[in-house]
């Protein structure tokens, strides 16, 4: 609303930003992810994200074209490079906001919320998940309703991507009293009740970056 | 003939299946391609997915067997890697090793594509069948049904591996305990498993009754699927 804040949109370069600071995430709390996941799953998900994002940075060095050749490349690397149930979901996820980005160089707001919208819509489609079955979409969904209502109120993306982080480190809280009702973790049953999910969490870790980077 | 594609987390288990299938095998076999293992360990990639359903490639159609989960992911992302495919390519339900063994046989007998799936899909059933004599479980639903129904099935099949999915699925969010009786038998309807073991092909006659809040709803929900031959009649 004509304020000259720094971040009223996003350049390719901070997608590249952003994608750098959930690659360092990654490694910190890889063993945390890993972690979880062993409690309910196969005990892979920080390896898996630490390779897949390891070659998605080296993947996008050189400077990609528009929005959505950069989401594209990093979509099509983690369904190579990843193995588990994330490559698929994280790799739908970046290829279906690709397709939303297309040829922009610069996302606004609103742009950048389709773009995240259309790759949760993806991970819909792909896992057939929905809100309580203990997945990512638990804490994915819930930041994209913060992201959504903080740019309806007028705040810049740095503010609403900051709301989503919130949002999304809520929305995977609120994952450890469930029980999974989708992927591996389904298999235990009411064993997997009383453990956060890993797929929620490196979900909450993607947002955060995102506020991280467009904070700084 | 149609070509297969076997996606596993496994290069070892997919080899071990296809070994296995292609011991039924006299003569030409269908081109079986495997996707199998991710970045040098257990996983799958929906990259090495596309390529294989571009190597089994038929004008017949494909067939896509998958073993756990994330296979079902990446076999569907495949699909949307690329072009549309210019032939059919099907993903099947069917359990890995038993419908790879069937798909593979009836392949070879030069079945078309829906046929080859639905003979997958029902791999499971002679399993299901003789272990279920070994597993006695108490009566289901009171004599006193609050809602029950006679009917016929008139889809070609009867109820193999979907139309029991598809059964236990429309019960399986109402409150009821719903029960299907053929031949002497008594399927708890929210298993599609229990439905199959029934092996009520076309024409048979099924009792469905059912106890609870929902019961009235679940027998209509059962009745209309029946009656409409689980969507499967517009093909014959």
């Amino acid at each position: 609303m004509g304020s000259l804040s720094v971040v009223e949109a996003v350049t390719v370069d901070r997608l590249v930003a952003w994608l750098s600071a959930f690659r360092d995430a990654v490694h910190e709390h890889g063993d945390y992810l890993t972690e979880l996941d062993s409690a309910i799953g196969d005990a892979d998900h920080g390896a898996n994200l630490i390779r897949g994002m390891d070659a998605v940075m080296a993947a996008v060095e050189q400077s990609p074209g528009s929005a959505g050749d950069l989401l594209k490349k990093v979509g099509m690397t983690l369904v190579t490079s990843v193995g588990g149930a994330s490559g698929p979901l994280y790799g739908t996820f970046f290829l279906r906001a690709a397709t939303a980005a297309g040829d922009a160089t610069v996302l606004d707001g609103p742009a950048l919320l389709a773009a995240l919208r259309a790759g949760l819509e993806g991970i819909v489609a792909r896992g057939k998940a929905e809100a309580g079955d203990k997945t990512m979409y638990d804490a994915l969904a819930p930041a994209m309703g913060a992201f959504e209502e903080a740019l309806a109120s007028g705040a810049e993306p740095d503010v609403a991507a900051r709301a989503a982080a919130d949002a999304a480190a809520a929305g995977r809280d609120a994952t450890e009293p469930m029980l999974a009702l989708k992927g591996r973790a389904s298999y235990l049953g009411e064993r997997s009740v009383g453990h956060l999910d890993p797929g929620a969490a490196s979900s909450a870790l993607l947002v955060a970056a995102l506020a991280d980077t467009l904070e700084s | 003939m149609i070509g297969i594609v076997v996606v596993s987390h496994s290069l070892a288990l997919a080899e071990a299946a296809v070994a296995l299938a292609d011991e039924m095998v006299h003569g030409e076999g269908p081109v079986v391609a495997v996707a199998a293992g991710a970045a040098g360990g257990f996983g799958t990639d929906a990259t090495e997915v596309r390529r294989a359903m571009e190597k089994a490639a038929s004008p017949d159609g494909v067939l896509v067997l998958m073993d756990l989960g994330s296979a079902v992911l990446s076999a569907e992302l495949a699909l949307e890697l690329g072009p549309p495919s210019e032939h059919a390519v099907r993903l099947t339900a069917a359990p890995m090793v038993e419908g790879l063994v069937a798909a593979v046989v009836r392949a070879v007998g030069g079945a078309d594509l829906e046929t080859v799936a639905r003979e997958a899909e029902a791999a499971l059933l002679p399993k299901v069948v003789s272990l279920a004599e070994h597993t006695p479980r108490p009566a289901l639903v009171a004599v006193e049904a609050d809602a029950s129904a006679r009917l016929t099935l008139v889809n070609p099949q009867g109820l193999h591996a979907r139309p029991a999915a598809q059964i236990a699925t429309a019960v399986g969010g109402l409150a009821a305990e719903v029960a299907v009786e053929s031949g002497g038998r008594r399927a708890d309807a929210s298993s599609s498993l229990e439905l199959m073991t029934l092996g009520a092909g076309q024409g048979t006659e099924i009792t469905v009754s059912a106890v609870g809040a929902d019961a009235a709803q679940a027998v209509a929900a059962v009745r209309e699927m029946v009656e409409a031959g689980f969507g499967e009649l517009e093909a014959s």
